[in-house]
């Protein structure tokens, strides 16, 4: 008994001094000084890996970062594997990811170990906003043609996720037009794609860069944009609101760090990014190409809007029944 | 089309014909061969083992030297059959029948250079035959919705049972603990977590990578411990070019001129139904070259058709297998399934739409295949007589080396050291499989097809409001359900009426 008293003591001692190395290690002064880990909570072609590729190249090109920088995709459970990832790597700073959505809609509903609140906001780089894609030999040539075909026949509609925001949209155009879809849950950007390809569907819900290529291919065709204006990318996609409905939504494209990183290195990031958003690879390669505006905001600001969008997501996913 | 053919092909030279590219090329080959020549020691495990290694590397030439690995353990895994009557994996079970005959009789040199070449035109017959159905069966694979793609899981889970082995009931239990396994993680339909206990590790579901890699390379290894291979000295072999007895006779090669050609098409055939593969693809050209032969009463003593009708089937398969790999996104094998999660790793997704949006990617990927195997030929004749020296190194010296290598290969996937003690764990399960009877392979393919059909059967229900007639409803659902239903059904049609038929003549003669 004794003899295990004293052996205790002595792994609590060595746990101690474990801990104070490690604790002297973390001021990060000569931050960065060590390859980077990108963490894309999502599998690969989808909005968010294409936003951190691209951001990473921007990056790479411009050799803002000294090191390498490692991009892993860490999908399932809606990003909950990811950010959970993430979340326990606080305090460090050489551990970044991107946001989305499912951001902010994972954690409402299902039980994770962190939520929005749990990371270091570095910046919002660019509102993503949905599109309704209908197949181009579709018989619906607008939005109203599918509204009103929904009042008369069962409706489905393809969207990433069980209750993300691809949900949130239907779900929004469900309350403004008084009609009942029926939301058919995909695995990922490839999945949805096909659903709609193979006509195993009637419409899908998807970012503009998801479907992109399908409309350039002239398989697709998009019925409306759920921003408040126009896209300056697609200026010929009608919105929602235009067209009566009201249903305003975008997905909050952001790079977040781990919580408790010292805050030197939260502001090399701001800093960074800031230089990063004006390039022209980001603001054509990126921005252009996947239809996104870009109206960046930075730290505090940045917190303040996810807390905004949070609500919004949670009084949405109350409504349709996802959450109680 | 022949000119697509051409143009697609030229594009994808362009991709593989690079300095580096050629250099993962021949890695991939040797390292392909090497893992082949381990008994037991498959190229899934040689794959997933090696995939931590190409991290930071081009997706492309990972790939490459992935599929080359792939391709090239069908090169090496005969050559333990051959000589020791030891496969080195199920795929080159049936080049034992009549390779190791024909090495007692002292023919090992012919026997080993036949089957570098039966590979050589397997593989490349193989290649020949993707670059032809490819094309034709993206635009193809576009049409496949949640419904078709249910059914062809559906299928792929059909014909689990040719890889259970004899004992179909432990086969099937293998399958169910397969499913078992895949229920873990979040249900994508309804988000709602299942067995996960409040693990964020497990939300995502047990990854089978450490599975596989427990399952045939850690229980695999533990069974040949509980055999006492360690403690065998193996009998040193000699054989070399100038020997006399290293090359084949004009004879071999015009007695078995059609056997290439027989072998390659059944095998490629097996290859692209999915979870049939080279096991059965070999053991159906053996089979069926046995049955064309007029005089048959060689094979199983020594005929050289036993061994190039094997060899050409499942090299054949191993690149069949990449057509519903590359066109659907479907594994049709265990290594195909670990070369599945490589692809999903560099961020291709493997699918309807890869070929359209990745072609330099595909396309040099099947160039590297051609160039692959002839490496391959050439490396294989010249490396004989070294990898038989190979083989003298004990066997004890070799467990710790490969054990070392899975545990590293486990943590490395996603460095996580759950799925550490999820490979460990998979190990022990192997070793009890193993030895009672059990199929690994079953539970693999169980684990990868039981969550995609799971998801698309429920996607099906929700888009046909839960009534099953959507099966039918859909023109290229109702042609496979209805081959499914042939096939399950009609077996036992088949036997009812040809007991009829001789219940009829019986009573007539008596």
């Amino acid at each position: 008994m004794i003899k295990t008293t004293k052996l205790l003591k002595v792994t609590a001692a060595t746990m101690v001094c474990a801990f104070a190395s490690i604790a002297s290690a973390e001021d990060y002064a000569d931050y960065p000084s060590q390859s980077l880990n990108f963490t894309i909570a999502f599998g690969p072609g989808g909005g968010n890996d294409t936003m951190v590729r691209s951001l990473v190249e921007v990056i790479r090109k411009y050799e803002l970062y000294p090191e390498d920088i490692i991009i892993r995709n860490r999908e399932g459970g809606s990003g909950a594997i990811g950010w959970s990832y993430v979340n326990q790597q606080a305090g460090n700073p050489y551990h970044i990811t991107s946001t989305s959505g499912n951001f902010i809609g994972t954690p409402l509903v299902s039980n994770t170990d962190w939520n929005y609140e749990s990371f270091t906001p570095v910046g919002l780089l660019a509102n993503d906003a949905l599109v309704i894609a209908v197949a181009a030999d579709s018989e619906f040539s607008t939005l109203e043609d599918f509204v009103n075909e929904a009042k008369n026949r069962r409706v489905t509609i393809g969207g990433i996720g069980a209750a993300g925001p691809d949900r949130v949209v239907a779900g929004l155009l469900q309350d403004s037009a008084g009609i009942t879809l029926e939301y058919v849950p995909q695995q990922d950007g490839g999945q949805l794609l096909t659903s709609l390809t193979s006509g195993s569907v009637d419409a899908v819900l998807g970012g503009p860069s998801e479907v992109a290529g399908q409309v350039d291919a002239g398989n697709f065709r998009i019925l409306a944009y759920s921003e408040n204006t126009r896209s300056n990318i697609y200026p010929e996609i009608p919105t929602f609101v235009e067209q009566g409905y009201d249903v305003v939504f975008s997905l909050p494209r952001g790079v977040m760090l781990p919580a408790d990183v010292p805050e030197h290195t939260q502001q090399w990031w701001i800093d960074t990014l800031q230089t990063v958003i004006q390039t022209p690879e980001w603001q054509e390669g990126y921005l252009q190409r996947n239809g996104l505006s870009g109206n960046p905001i930075w730290g505090e600001e940045f917190a303040d809007y996810l807390d905004d969008t949070n609500s919004k997501f949670e009084s949405t996913l109350r409504e349709i029944g996802a959450i109680r | 089309m022949i000119a697509d053919i051409f143009s697609n092909l030229a594009l994808g030279f362009s991709v593989a014909v690079s300095p580096a590219n050629i250099l993962f090329l021949l890695i991939g080959s040797v390292v392909g061969m090497i893992v082949g020549l381990f008994p037991g020691f498959g190229p899934a495990a040689g794959i997933a083992i090696l995939i931590p290694m190409t991290f930071g590397m081009d997706p492309t030439s990972a790939i490459i030297m992935l599929a080359g690995i792939y391709y090239g353990a069908m090169y090496g895994g005969t050559i333990t059959s051959i000589l020791i009557n030891t496969p080195g994996e199920s795929a080159t079970v049936a080049s034992t029948l009549d390779g190791y005959p024909l090495a007692k009789q002292g023919r090992a040199g012919p026997a080993l250079v036949m089957q570098a070449v039966a590979s050589f035109v397997g593989g490349t017959t193989g290649v020949i035959l993707i670059c032809g159905l490819i094309p034709y069966l993206a635009s193809f694979a576009a049409s496949f919705g949640p419904t078709e793609y249910f059914l062809i899981i559906v299928f792929g889970l059909l014909l689990l049972t040719t890889v259970m082995g004899e004992n179909k009931i432990n086969g099937i239990v293998s399958a169910l603990i397969g499913f078992a396994i895949a229920m873990v993680g979040v249900d994508i339909i309804s988000g709602m977590q299942r067995f996960t206990f409040g693990s964020p590790e497990l939300i995502g579901g047990i990854y089978f990578v450490p599975i596989a890699i427990g399952l045939f390379g850690m229980g695999e290894l533990m069974y040949c411990i509980y055999q006492g291979q360690h403690r065998l000295d193996p009998e040193p072999m000699r054989i070399g070019f100038r020997s006399k007895n290293f090359w084949p006779t004009k004879k071999d090669f015009t007695d078995s001129k059609y056997t290439f050609v027989r072998g390659s098409i059944i095998g490629f055939v097996a290859g692209l139904l999915p979870g049939s593969g080279g096991t059965i693809g070999s053991i159906m050209g053996y089979s069926v070259e046995k049955k064309v032969a007029k005089d048959d009463s060689k094979f199983g003593k020594g005929d050289m058709r036993g061994l190039v009708a094997p060899e050409c089937a499942n090299n054949a398969a191993s690149s069949g297998s990449m057509v519903p790999l590359l066109s659907l996104g479907i594994p049709g094998s265990g290594s195909t399934a670990v070369l599945l999660g490589a692809f999903m790793m560099w961020g291709l997704r493997p699918g309807p739409m890869m070929i359209v949006e990745e072609p330099e990617f595909i396309w040099g990927l099947i160039a590297s295949m051609y160039l692959g195997n002839m490496a391959l030929i050439l490396m294989s004749i010249i490396a004989i007589p070294f990898f038989v020296k190979f083989l003298d190194v004990p066997y004890r010296f070799v467990v710790p080396i490969i054990v070392m290598l899975c545990v590293v290969g486990s943590y490395t996937l996603h460095g996580s050291i759950i799925e550490t003690w999820i490979f460990l764990i998979a190990g022990l399960l192997g070793f009890g499989m193993k030895l009672y009877g059990y199929s690994p392979a079953a539970l693999v393919l169980a684990l990868v097809l039981g969550s995609m059909a799971e998801n698309t059967l429920l996607q099906s229900l929700i888009m046909s409001d839960g009534s099953l007639l959507i099966f039918f409803q859909r023109p290229l659902s109702a042609i496979m359900t209805s081959v499914l239903i042939l096939l399950i059904v009609g077996p036992y049609i088949g036997r009812k009426i040809r007991r009829r038929v001789s219940a009829t003549t019986e009573t007539r003669n008596a």
